[in-house]
């Protein structure tokens, strides 16, 4: 990417002193007024990565994955040899590309995650699916086995990386039991009144 | 490895922003899914501020209901002849008034309209949870110390000695491509 910077109303190139300014200035093109700072980072160079050194002297460290290539480092999740062709830093850890791979399509390498499904939501949503349903009667007989089942099931799965709190299971729980308690006192009163008219 | 806490900067209806100990993490949330964008402190090249319409466009909204429930008002505190004077009407009109004035308030209260994008080496991002200028602002004094840290500052000056640089040098990159080649004969 090129570190010249647009205005983002008008795409002019700025080059004027719009930058790193303490309160916004507009710009010299559309006059929207602008406030951009600017870091270190957007002069540097792109690093080229490491070239892998070949094996000089019989009986060196070889890389597992290129035998011919001098190993530089073992990997953080399987322990095996890697050249500098291999090595994949990330967050201050050293992998190899398959244990990059496992650890994010796994998730065990939670700052690789990019989606969770929300399964607190989910379950909060289908406990009160009746409040939305409601010209759909006795649907809550269907939903709040549901919700528990969801609550139970996924209690312990990922949740969000920002809210953690298990406040929407435990009243989507609360709700569901609710209603069955509503639902079994509902099938009582009928059975009580069946075989005692 | 265990995850990371997060202080909440901002937060919208379907997107968050929050501070991690080493990247801001950009939440955008659906009812079923959040999806993630992490931009580490030493990646971030720019934060771009971009003052909207927004609020304005709020209040031409709101004003339209609002200026129905004064004319509804002024109608009811002087009734013509014919029509009988009701009470209730205008207690009516002053509900509507405040229902809308409310809004309305807290769209002035929250300050001017505001765009912001978070540029790195391979994407330029805009930042939904930042609309208003204040807030983004307070969360852009909130962040900079912690960029500042990783990368260094750069002064006004420096900035725009670069660019003119990089300005210079795209330049006579452009002009040193090859030429085209020659357009192939026109048969006749």
């Amino acid at each position: 990417m090129s570190p010249l910077i647009a205005c983002p109303q008008c795409r002019a190139w700025l080059l004027e002193d719009v930058f790193n300014r303490p309160d916004p200035v507009p710009c010299p093109s559309c006059q929207t007024p602008l406030q951009i700072e600017v870091f270190p980072a957007l002069f540097q160079k792109a690093k080229t990565g490491h070239e892998a050194e070949a094996v000089m002297v019989d009986g060196e460290a070889s890389c597992f994955f290129h035998p011919q290539k001098k190993a530089v480092l073992p990997c953080a999740g399987c322990g095996r040899f890697l050249c500098a062709l291999c090595d994949c830093e990330f967050g201050g850890s050293h992998f190899c590309p398959s244990c990059l791979e496992a650890g994010k399509t796994k998730g065990k390498i939670k700052a690789l995650d990019t989606r969770r499904i929300r399964h607190d939501n989910i379950a909060l949503g289908v406990s009160i699916l009746q409040l939305f349903i409601f010209f759909v009667p006795f649907i809550s007989f269907l939903t709040a086995p549901a919700t528990v089942f969801l609550a139970i099931f996924f209690w312990r799965s990922p949740r969000s990386l920002v809210r953690r709190s298990p406040i929407r299971f435990i009243l989507a729980m609360v709700l569901a039991l609710l209603q069955l308690a509503g639902w079994a006192a509902f099938f009582i009163a009928i059975f009580t009144h069946r075989s005692h008219p | 490895m265990n995850e990371p806490a997060y202080q909440r900067l901002a937060q919208s209806a379907f997107s968050s922003l929050w501070l991690g100990p080493d990247h801001l993490l950009l939440v955008n949330s659906t009812f079923c899914e959040e999806s993630y964008k992490r931009f580490y402190f030493r990646d971030i090249h720019a934060i771009t501020l971009r003052k909207s319409s927004l609020r304005t466009i709020w209040n031409a909204v709101l004003s339209l209901p609002l200026g129905i429930c004064l004319i509804g008002m002024a109608v009811c505190a002087f009734p013509s002849r014919g029509i009988p004077f009701d009470p209730t009407a205008p207690i009516v009109w002053s509900i509507i008034f405040g229902l809308f004035l409310l809004p309305f308030g807290v769209n002035n209260f929250m300050g001017t309209g505001c765009a912001c994008y978070l540029r790195t080496a391979v994407q330029n991002t805009s930042l939904p949870a930042l609309r208003r200028m204040p807030k983004a602002r307070k969360v852009f004094d909130k962040i900079r110390p912690h960029i500042v840290a990783v990368q260094g500052q750069l002064t006004a000056a420096e900035v725009s000695a670069h660019l003119r640089e990089a300005a210079v040098s795209e330049a006579a990159a452009s002009q040193a491509q090859p030429p085209k080649s020659p357009e192939p004969p026109v048969l006749s």
